[in-house]
């Protein structure tokens, strides 16, 4: 058997398995979309694009639109700011590898949780009147906080449990790419007048570019699945405000108004919009960290 | 520029200790090495100069100021490591003025303190270049170039050599040496060639299991070395050792070698005496069976090192070395005499391993 025949059969079963689960479901969302089924009754007909000219003039698709973007924003860049922030402060204060070995097992168990166990946690957690969070806040005279009852917190307040989940297992990774590093450049860098921080913004982060660009873009993936958080703790509300197009996507096309085919139309266009915006990212990230 | 004073230097590691009660003074201008094998504490001793390496027990001060307990980047010195330890996000611009802006000096005084640290280093072609596109040797010019523009009150060189291939060490070894008679700044280097050490230093300082065995120049090293260790440590080939004991007249006698000694550089000498004789085969040459202190022995194998020759000869069973010019004319198998002026002869205690000279 030569090389090239063995690669390509070493390849059959993944593919097969990609093609049946992706490109199945995408072509089933594509035809759908070219319709106008509903759940309600068994009849349809052929629309053409109807259901994406629709979306355009449909002020509720922007709205998530806006809310899913500002979710990418927040729960990435808060994830990665705790993780590093964490990370040096271990780095720079925890010494003993016991200490460091219990510290991480301790940030790996958030994220064990399955999403709507955490989610459910911190509802009870952020509740105006049972909550232990509302609780503390009354005993420095705030409160009760509505944490996912006011609209302008309640994003917030969900991606801080996001960030809970993902934030405390990327300060583990990046602490382990911490130790990694070779010590050398970090002794220049104390003898070159580096305070400690500088040392960490000039030197060992600098150094972890690559690795922190590639973290950023595994939750930007990951944080696009977080419809099971948002639903437990919101349901995309109050009103709108946590809304996220897989959310209204769901609420479209299954809970209320059983319109499978404009939601078909809108996560087909969601896909668009993530591959596009991932690839430019991507390269961006890159040619940045290069 | 400043003298250094290291005094009761105590390191531990744990409850074992490395360094054990050092004392040093290094006079200001001074190019001084630390030599010896691996583990010896060289290094350590240096790292802790640098305050890489917090001091167990005892005081270091460099210009008359106490820096036991200061950080590393107010001491005053600069470092070269090894590893180069350049920082490889940085360009060799950047990396060279890193520590200036650390300090705050302003752009415009670090352009033309860049400009001539690299030009005397030859690095103004690769300033925009990172350390990851450049060779060993430049490399290792960068780091210099970094400690270089610091304009330091001591240097310190943690074996900054030992990654680069044979000819180019040569040429920085050279390099390092001029840089030093041009800026006179205290050096310490820390290696474990003893070539490299001959070579570059003012004063070496050779360690051993975290303790001082011999301080001095080059030259008394060579020629007065006060143990077996520092002998058989300095110099290639190796000294030769031979077990011998002492007869009435200053003669030495070891099986069929029998070497008259100097009087006068050996006063205490007793018959019966048990020594250790340390011939060096770069002071040795052939000679006529009946010269004064010839050696007879049987040649077992003629090493080629170009100019010389290292001929390795039996005599009573052990292996006995020397260097000469001539050694094209000797072949396997002849038997050769060889012969040393009696000041070149070493003895030491086969218990201490001490030199027994007298002056």
């Amino acid at each position: 058997m030569t090389r090239k025949i063995f690669v390509r059969l070493a390849l059959v079963p993944a593919i097969s398995i990609l093609a049946t689960l992706a490109l199945v479901s995408i072509a089933g969302a594509i035809w759908f979309a070219l319709m106008n089924r509903t759940l309600r009754s068994p009849e349809y007909e052929f629309v053409g694009a109807y259901n994406f000219l629709r979306l355009l003039r449909d002020s509720r698709f922007f709205n998530a639109l806006e809310i899913s973007a500002l979710w990418e924003l927040i729960t990435v860049t808060g994830t990665l700011g705790l993780a590093v922030l964490l990370s040096v402060l271990i780095y720079e204060t925890v010494q003993k590898p016991l200490w460091r070995n219990v510290i991480c097992f301790a940030f790996l168990v958030p994220v064990l949780l399955p999403r709507v166990a955490a989610a459910f946690i911190w509802r009870f957690m952020y509740s105006p009147s049972l909550g232990v969070i509302n609780y503390l806040c009354g005993l420095v005279g705030i409160g009760p906080v509505e944490f996912l009852a006011d609209p302008s917190l309640a994003l917030i307040s969900v991606a801080v449990v996001d960030i809970w989940q993902w934030g405390l297992f990327f300060t583990v990774i990046v602490l382990k790419l911490m130790e990694t590093l070779p010590r050398d450049p970090i002794e220049a860098a104390m003898l070159d007048n580096a305070r400690r921080w500088e040392i960490h913004a000039y030197v060992t982060l600098p150094m972890l570019k690559g690795p922190l660009v590639s973290l950023a873009l595994v939750k930007a993936v990951e944080s696009l699945r977080s419809f099971d958080l948002i639903f437990v703790m919101t349901g995309g509300g109050p009103g709108k405000a946590t809304e996220t197009l897989d959310l209204y996507a769901y609420q479209m096309g299954i809970n209320m108004g059983g319109r499978i085919s404009y939601a078909s139309a809108m996560s087909l266009l969601l896909l668009v919009v993530t591959t596009i915006a991932f690839t430019v990212i991507w390269k961006a990230g890159k040619k940045w960290a290069a | 520029m400043a003298n250094i004073t290291c005094s009761n230097i105590v390191k531990s590691y744990g409850a074992f200790p490395v360094i054990d009660g050092l004392d040093l003074s290094i006079p200001d201008h001074e190019f001084v090495v630390f030599l010896g094998p691996s583990g010896c504490g060289k290094s350590t001793m240096l790292r802790m100069i640098a305050g890489l390496e917090e001091v167990t027990g005892g005081r270091i001060e460099i210009g008359g100021t106490d820096v036991t307990d200061m950080p590393p980047g107010d001491r005053g010195v600069a470092m070269v490591f090894q590893s180069y330890a350049l920082y490889p996000h940085m360009s060799v611009a950047d990396n060279i003025t890193f520590g200036l802006r650390r300090q705050g000096v302003s752009r415009s005084e670090i352009a033309p303190r860049l400009e001539q640290v690299a030009d005397m280093l030859g690095l103004s072609p690769y300033l925009d270049r990172r350390p990851k596109n450049l060779s060993g040797g430049q490399q290792q010019r960068v780091a210099m170039a970094r400690a270089m523009i610091k304009t330091p009150k001591v240097f310190l060189f943690d074996e900054p050599l030992s990654n680069l291939d044979a000819k180019l060490r040569e040429k920085l070894r050279t390099e390092i040496r001029k840089m030093h008679l041009q800026l006179k700044t205290t050096t310490i280097f820390v290696t474990h060639d003893q070539l490299e050490a001959m070579t570059i230093a003012d004063r070496i300082v050779l360690m051993r299991d975290g303790e001082i065995e011999q301080m001095g120049t080059p030259d008394e090293i060579f020629e007065r070395p006060a143990s077996h260790f520092v002998a058989d440590f300095i110099g290639t080939p190796a000294m030769n050792f031979i077990d011998a004991t002492i007869e009435a007249g200053h003669v030495a006698r070891a099986g069929s070698i029998a070497l008259s000694l100097s009087p006068e550089l050996f006063p205490g000498l007793v018959p019966g005496q048990k020594v250790e004789l340390g011939l060096r085969p770069a002071s040795m040459d052939l000679a006529a069976p009946d010269a004064p202190n010839a050696i007879g022995g049987t040649v077992v194998l003629v090493e080629n090192m170009g100019a010389e020759g290292q001929v390795i000869t039996q005599v009573d069973g052990a292996e006995i070395s020397f260097v000469t010019p001539q050694f094209r004319q000797v072949r396997a198998g002849e038997t050769v005499h060889f012969a040393l002026r009696p000041d070149q002869i070493h003895i030491f205690d086969p218990e201490t391993g001490r030199s027994l000279r007298g002056v």
